[in-house]
């Protein structure tokens, strides 16, 4: 049955994120960013609440929530500030990961080390797929029982705090997944200076490091299996913040094109300002639909589950685009410097937008499964 | 809970719906283009199937009695069932979907703000066998977005009024056995002095005057109306007096034509949707059968492709969000304006792509081109995209004391 309601549940959970997104998260924000990294009042406080366990499988303590409500909680608290949500410590993007293969070996040190609700900060590297024409993938060798991995990755969020690393990518033959722990990486982390400064975003160095057959989480099928599940799971949750982010910057803008005066009445009077705002808020909602929907059939294990979320993050990248462009540019002036937030929304946003894969290849990649599909789909 | 799969009874709307538009609407799409008109033959078998369009409540069959819409409420999939039935008739043709015989846009105001007699009057006659349309009349020469301004007079005399003024753009307005028309009893009343009246065809003193040649949707007749001295009982002022005076400060007639908006602009993206959707799925299997495997052209394709298809899909759901609302009773204006906007720009652009990938071969005798040119009106009436910025714009200033 169409419907839009959340669970009571999801809207509580709602409730939390937003109260700390509004009163703790963003008036943080400013200050985490240029200490480069999360205060630890704030971290201490999202783990508290539960909020680092969203995605953790139950078997570890964690909430294994579903996807949707998963995304509903994420939307809320990137309403504070994205920067911030990026940087938040703990097992990021692996968490999909760990929650898929809950009882695999590798895991059982991190979850010693685990205590009290601190999980070890994993750093997600994924080149198992070349993204960037710019760069040189991180090679990985066999040698022995186990395998050499050598280069540079690309910018990742997490790497400068990160304790783990969990590195995908192609053999001469196949797709490995590896998980290492031991600080065996160099952090670079370069001149990075257009967003999500708080994230620790940087660069991971790996100089012929070998990683044993006990690190090995998978190879081959079961790893593009793994990967392909991970991903898009990921791609929901990233969208989703996107969501988040574009709801703050949408209201913001709101309220400050109503009080603002120019030519003698409220800006908001002026067309130019008030249907900017309505295309603003067109975008927002469309992008958050598709959230929502792609997160639904992830739950459901819809087999179009991936498309929808390359589709739902293709929209989401080019909404949060247009809408952070726009709160600047309804700022005027006051948008460009930094006594108000939107320019640093704005640079946020473009940072992630760079480093969750190009709207175009979601859009190519969507378009091919299109084009293969055969029957005739009228009622889902 | 959140869903955004359809229930069985809306699945199975879908997929009647889907039916008679693949297999009864697509195949005279092109035909009742070129002619201009639906043949007769087609609407009495339509008719006779039972196949009518009522915008308030598609009913896949006749239109809904008074006890149809109690019913309804309890269920209250009514408007979620309209979108979905709506799409799909779109997605054969809009020309002949608008030309289907039933109450059409007419039909809500009457469910809306009509007296129970009023409802059994106008709305039993489109059981009868032979085919039978409604009409909505607000648009004149002087006033179409900006409705407050209409100038038609309704001078009130011994037993009813009489009206006096023009409409223009009358969906079926010619055809139509009766039309809801909305006049003024005193223009100096701004919208406190509207009121909403079914005239019925043939009343004296009111003429369809001529019908008028559009870009698309020709199929579809569009009537200029005339109202010389035309009388109409008090019994066919919609509401009765009680609903005017009992609001006396209140605009009732104008409320009466805009509420009709919160229940139609959803049915009028859903159609957007729908023609977009037809020319996506057209042009997807062209590139499938006929472009060369991987290459540029490929790729470039796909790509087009996947962004009508992302467009389409979050205008569904916008649509389908403005109708959730109204089924499950709350206020749904804003996001019956916003699925109205986003859907009407989306599907030209859809449109467009799906041209661009046909090349100057889709331009002759061709789907995509008909509906190219029949969709561009969708962003147009039933309240401009511009109109629809303005009505988004208001709630979202709403809170902060600006009007805008
Ligand atoms: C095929 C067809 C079928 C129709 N069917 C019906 C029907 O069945 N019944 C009926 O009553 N009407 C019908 N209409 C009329 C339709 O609803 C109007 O044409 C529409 O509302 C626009 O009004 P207008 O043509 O007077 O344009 P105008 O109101 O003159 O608008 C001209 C331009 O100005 C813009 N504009 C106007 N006001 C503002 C504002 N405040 N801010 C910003 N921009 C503004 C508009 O968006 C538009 O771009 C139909 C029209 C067509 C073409």
């Amino acid at each position: 049955m169409i419907s839009f309601q959340p669970t009571e549940e999801e809207q509580a959970f709602f409730q939390v994120a937003r109260s700390l997104a509004v009163e703790k998260i963003r008036p943080a924000a400013r200050e985490c960013e240029k200490r480069r990294t999360v205060s630890a009042d704030l971290i201490a406080r999202v783990n508290e609440l539960g909020l680092s366990a969203l995605e953790l499988p139950e078997l570890w303590g964690g909430l294994e929530l579903p996807l949707l409500s998963q995304a509903i909680i994420w939307q809320g608290l990137s309403y504070g500030d994205l920067g911030v949500i990026q940087g938040l410590p703990g097992a990021g993007e692996a968490s999909s990961l760990f929650r898929l293969s809950s009882e695999h070996r590798a895991w059982h040190r991190y979850r010693e080390i685990a205590k009290g609700g601190q999980w070890p900060t994993v750093a997600w590297v994924d080149e198992a797929e070349q993204k960037e024409p710019l760069k040189q993938p991180i090679r990985v060798r066999r040698r022995g029982s186990g395998y050499v991995v050598d280069g540079v990755s690309s910018p990742v969020r997490l790497a400068s705090k990160a304790d783990w690393v969990v590195i995908a990518a192609r053999d001469e033959e196949e797709t490995v997944l590896l998980a290492l722990d031991e600080r065996v990486w160099e952090i670079e982390e370069g001149d990075i200076r257009l967003g999500l400064l708080a994230s620790g975003i940087a660069r991971l160095r790996f100089a012929e490091v070998y990683a044993g057959p006990e690190q090995l989480v998978a190879r081959g099928p079961e790893a593009d299996a793994w990967l392909n599940r991970v991903r898009a799971r990921n791609q929901v949750i990233e969208a989703a913040k996107e969501v988040g982010l574009m709801e703050a910057a949408l209201d913001y803008t709101i309220e400050y094109t109503a009080g603002r005066k120019a030519f003698g009445q409220e800006i908001a009077k002026f067309q130019g300002v008030s249907f900017t705002i309505a295309e603003m808020a067109f975008a927002c909602r469309g992008a958050k639909c598709l959230v929502w929907q792609a997160a639904s059939a992830v739950d459901r294990g819809d087999e179009q589950a991936d498309g929808f979320a390359w589709r739902a993050l293709a929209c989401a990248h080019r909404s949060l685009r247009y809408v952070t462009d726009q709160a600047v540019q309804m700022l005027g002036g006051h948008g460009y410097v930094q006594e108000y937030p939107v320019e640093k929304w704005m640079r946020d946003a473009e940072a992630q937008v760079m480093l969750y894969g190009r709207e175009r290849d979601w859009l190519i990649r969507r378009g091919e499964q299109l084009l293969s599909e055969r029957k005739e789909r009228v009622a889902p | 809970m959140i869903s955004f799969t359809l229930s069985p009874q809306q699945k199975q709307m879908k997929e009647l719906v889907h039916w008679f538009a693949k297999h009864e609407v697509r195949p005279i799409a092109l035909e009742a283009d070129r002619l201009g008109r639906v043949p007769d033959e087609w609407l009495e078998k339509v008719n006779k199937m039972g196949i009518q369009l009522n915008a308030s409540s598609f009913s896949g069959g006749r239109a809904p009695s008074v006890s149809d819409k109690k019913k309804e409420k309890k269920e209250r999939e009514g408007n979620r069932i309209a979108v979905i039935a709506a799409e799909e008739l779109a997605w054969g043709c809009p020309a002949v979907a608008l030309s289907l015989p039933g109450p059409g846009l007419g039909g809500p105001p009457v469910q809306s703000s009509g007296t129970p007699e009023q409802k059994q009057r106008f709305l039993s006659i489109f059981t009868k066998d032979e085919p039978r349309w409604g009409a909505y009349a607000l648009t004149e020469p002087e006033a179409g977005s900006d409705a407050s301004g209409i100038r038609t007079t309704a001078r009130k005399v011994d037993g009813g009024y009489v009206l006096n003024g023009q409409k223009i753009f009358i969906t079926n307005g010619a055809r139509a056995s009766w039309v809801v028309v909305f006049a003024t009893i005193d223009p100096s009343l701004g919208r406190a002095g509207h009121r909403a009246f079914v005239v019925e065809k043939g009343t004296p003193g009111f003429t369809a005057t001529r019908t008028v040649q559009k870009m698309g949707l020709r199929a579809n007749e569009t009537a200029e109306l005339l109202f010389e001295d035309c009388f109409v009982p008090d019994d066919n002022l919609l509401g009765g007096e009680e609903l005017y005076s009992a609001n006396a400060n209140r605009p009732s007639g104008f409320q009466v034509a805009m509420k009709t908006f919160d229940s139609t602009r959803p049915i009028v993206a859903a159609m957007a949707v729908g023609i977009a959707r037809a020319a996506y799925e057209y042009t997807l299997e062209v590139v499938k059968r006929e472009y060369p495997r991987q290459g540029r052209l490929y790729y470039e394709a796909a790509e087009l492709l996947a962004e009508a298809e992302q467009e389409i899909e979050a205008a569904r759901l916008l649509t389908w969000e403005a109708a959730w609302k109204a089924d499950i009773g709350e206020p749904n204006a804003m996001e019956a304006a916003i699925c109205k906007a986003v859907a009407g720009k989306m599907a030209l652009h859809v449109c467009a792509m799906c041209l661009e990938l046909l090349g100057p071969a889709g331009l002759d005798g061709h789907l995509v081109e008909k509906l190219y040119r029949d969709v561009k009106v969708f962003d147009i009436f039933e309240g401009t995209q511009q109109i629809q910025r303005l009505v988004t714009a208001r709630r979202l200033y709403a809170p902060y004391g600006v009007h805008v």
